[in-house]
């Protein structure tokens, strides 16, 4: 009992310091780093692209493929009442700048300076010019975590925009993903253009991906495509947020998610 | 005991400490040109746990690793954990002090960053290899290709971090020595 108080008088300082060192870095863990994402997100904030270079993106690229997007939507809107179709992605998005990347090297992700203030909330769909870029998976305040479609635990349902043949893209680490076919001799052929499916549950569908890059056709036990990204990710700046309710509940986004559910072989019943 | 509380030297010292981990942790996210290699950057949480380390004991180093390591989580996802990498980074940079094998200078600090960074980068291999090896509805990719992937991150990782460790140690180490010096 002694020797306990006199280590405790020569320990206390020291003991009292370790524990408030573990709870709050514990506590910061259990928020997903909310607040060191927001002291980021302000320490950051000069060298964010200003208000000035949006209006020159915009100018220069969206007002050209929003000429061309009407055109199509007038079009396509005869179409969808004959059809019974939803169109999934027609409201508009949240425009947000990527202010950082992963903060490890095994995560594809990037930092967003748009958050839960601005309307983002987890499960919204990313996309860039060039297409999909990824799903949002932690959002602070003033910032959102997107999950990359490059990283090595994303899945997405993809299908073959020519032929329809669904698929399911897988990330490796670089602006290369896979395609797993899910028949064995599917009809495709390099360059095909890859979209989002319908069976996709995280991301809505029709939404670009990339272009068929090469085959394997051998490979088992599903045949695989490479697939060329056409947004380019590791260059990315600017993205834009869309309002998106996965037909999934994601409660932990990075861990092994529902999405592999359309997967051959691994967890289909 | 006459000391205001924000004169004292332990305040200083908790201030710079606590100043240091969280500058570090606002690094991780950017990726400033010319601090990285291949898409990577330093491993600043790495070089941090063993610029605390290499004077202090095995338990010190491995609280600072667990600490340190839980703050890297919150950055990215719980799953694979970093805490296991940085203690035992922090472990094993303290006993190797002790052994007095190395001189402490800059070059030995950046050849042990070195050693470290491919020692951590390992252990989180093999963690996410062991989620890959015991779980069926792994969402990891094959064995040979984390372990392609991992010969990549882990030099790219090593180097950098090596070769700015000395931008952290020097000052930090400094530092605490002189916080250090004056206590009877």
């Amino acid at each position: 009992m002694f020797a306990l108080r006199r280590w405790w008088t020569r320990h206390a300082l020291k003991a009292g310091m370790v524990t408030l060192a573990i709870s709050s870095a514990w506590l910061l863990r259990a928020t997903q780093g909310a607040a060191l994402y927001e002291a980021y997100h302000w320490l950051t904030r000069p060298l964010q692209p200003g208000v000035s270079r949006e209006e020159q993106f915009e100018n220069s690229y969206i007002l050209e493929l929003q000429q061309r997007i009407i055109e199509l939507e007038n079009q396509n809107l005869a179409l969808q009442t004959l059809e019974s179709y939803e169109a999934s992605l027609s409201q508009p998005g949240v425009r947000a700048a990527v202010i950082g990347r992963a903060a490890d090297h095994w995560w594809q992700h990037v930092i967003l300076n748009r958050g839960s203030r601005q309307g983002v909330a987890p499960g919204h769909v990313v996309t860039g010019p060039g297409g999909l870029v990824g799903r949002v998976v932690a959002v602070s305040p003033s910032t959102s975590k997107v999950l990359l479609i490059s990283d090595p635990t994303s899945r997405v349902g993809a299908k073959v925009s020519r032929s329809r043949i669904m698929g399911v893209v897988r990330g490796q680490s670089n602006n290369r993903v896979v395609m797993e076919f899910f028949e064995k001799s599917p009809d495709v052929k390099a360059g095909d253009v890859i979209v989002t499916s319908s069976y996709s549950r995280l991301f809505p569908q029709d939404v670009p991906i990339g272009r068929i890059e090469s085959l394997d056709l051998t490979k088992s036990p599903a045949p695989e495509a490479t697939i060329q990204l056409s947004s380019p990710l590791p260059i990315l700046e600017w993205v834009v947020i869309h309002p998106f309710n996965p037909l999934e509940s994601v409660d932990e986004p990075t861990w092994p998610t529902p999405d592999d559910e359309d997967q051959p072989g691994k967890n289909s019943p | 005991m006459t000391k205001p509380l924000l004169k004292q030297p332990w305040v200083l010292n908790s201030a710079v400490t606590v100043g240091s981990v969280l500058l570090c942790l606002l690094l991780l996210p950017g990726r400033i040109p010319g601090l990285e290699l291949l898409g990577v950057s330093p491993h600043w949480l790495l070089i941090w746990v063993v610029a605390w380390s290499i004077k202090r004991t095995m338990w010190e180093g491995a609280i600072a690793g667990l600490v340190l390591g839980l703050l890297q989580d919150a950055m990215t996802a719980p799953h694979p954990t970093h805490t296991l990498s940085l203690i035992v980074v922090g472990v094993l940079t303290a006993r190797l002090q002790k052994q007095r094998y190395l001189q402490e200078d800059i070059v030995s600090v950046a050849l042990i960053v070195f050693a470290m960074a491919v020692i951590a980068e390992t252990v989180l291999a093999l963690q996410i290899s062991l989620n890959q090896l015991i779980s069926a509805d792994s969402l990891y990719p094959s064995l040979p290709k984390i372990w392609v992937y991992h010969q990549r991150i882990a030099l790219s990782s090593a180097i950098l971090s090596s070769l700015w460790a000395p931008a952290l140690y020097y000052p930090l180490n400094r530092w605490w020595d002189k916080y250090n010096t004056p206590e009877p």
